[in-house]
């Protein structure tokens, strides 16, 4: 017999099933801003290393100066694989005002190293570790130097590579800020 | 008679040169004029970049410049050399580089990391033509 109470016990299971639901949508998602000091000097990522869940989407917003948010990957102007094999590259572009925002799903495991294409160069990269690191970005800068052939790929500058985080710390911090 | 045609001719003449000097130059209130373009329509960057202006640059002058900047009210606040850092080390020399025509108050030198037009770090000259407090380039 279907009751009142069956529809109050119904209702109340999927009141809370979609209350579960939503909580894990919102915690599968991340934000990162990308900042900068008045001179155009400073400018960074914030937070420059965060791990997430497989399948977060992260989303990139301008808080001030222009930057881009590209993954380190061959088909971005040769730059060398440091995102999983597997993963789908990215390019955002420029995002020239405040507010603009870019998003990626970030699905496959791995470590995912990312950069700024004006910005690149004054050490403007992040570092994003999904799920458990592995992959090119796990690797030494350098490592497609022993590839054979070796592809001509561009190095990371010295300025990028003294600013990523490393792997352990994100993990452990889940979250690393510049400062 | 023939000397008045002369000095209208000598006075055509001056006028004339001393504007072809000038159109090298950026004009005292926005747009620059001549080569200058607004360097918004050049690269992706905002027409009014905070702290610095709305920006006008003879592209064949890249990267240098020099970079015409304008207030909000259009008015020329600085001119902006941009220098970059690998330029700097391999002491490049940068020499004959125009400049706007208008008085110097002061100087600012600082780091910038990059942006498009100029990708690399450089150093930003700014030529203050106003007194930097009083420039509406917030």
């Amino acid at each position: 017999m279907i009751d009142r109470r069956f529809f109050t016990g119904a209702g109340g299971l999927w009141l809370a099933c979609a209350a579960v639901s939503r909580r894990a949508r919102a915690a599968a998602r991340a934000e990162i801003r990308m900042r900068s000091d008045v001179d155009g000097a400073a400018v960074w990522f914030d937070p420059v290393g965060l791990w997430v869940e497989p399948g977060t989407t992260v989303r990139w917003v301008i808080e001030s100066n222009v930057h881009t948010v590209t993954a380190y990957h061959p088909d971005n102007d040769g730059h060398s694989l440091r995102i999983p094999e597997t993963a789908q590259p990215w390019d955002s572009g420029y995002l020239v005002n405040p507010g603009d925002a870019f998003e990626v799903t970030l699905t496959v495991p791995g470590v995912y190293d990312y950069y700024c294409a004006p910005h690149e160069e004054g050490g403007m990269v992040g570092r994003i570790v999904v799920g458990a690191p592995s992959g090119p970005g796990s690797r030494p800068f350098e490592y497609f130097k022993t590839l054979d052939p070796v592809p001509s790929w561009l190095d990371v500058p010295d300025a990028a590579q003294r600013n990523f985080p490393s792997i352990d710390r994100i993990v452990a911090e889940r979250a690393v800020r510049r400062h | 008679m023939m000397k008045k045609i002369l000095f209208a001719g000598v006075l055509a003449l001056a006028v004339t040169s001393a504007h072809s000097a000038w159109s090298g130059n950026a004009s005292k209130t926005k747009p620059a004029g001549g080569a200058y373009k607004a360097v918004s329509t050049l690269v992706p960057l905002p027409d009014h970049i905070p702290g610095i202006g709305s920006l006008y640059v003879d592209p064949a002058t890249l990267p240098a410049g020099p970079f015409a900047a304008y207030d909000k009210s259009g008015a020329l606040v600085s001119s902006v050399y941009m220098i970059p850092l690998e330029d700097m080390n391999a002491q490049k020399k940068f020499s004959g580089l125009a400049v706007s025509g208008a008085d110097a108050v002061s100087v600012d030198m600082y780091y910038n990391a990059g942006h498009p037009g100029v990708e690399k770090p450089h150093y930003h000259v700014v030529i203050w033509h106003v007194d930097p407090a009083t420039a509406d380039v917030k």
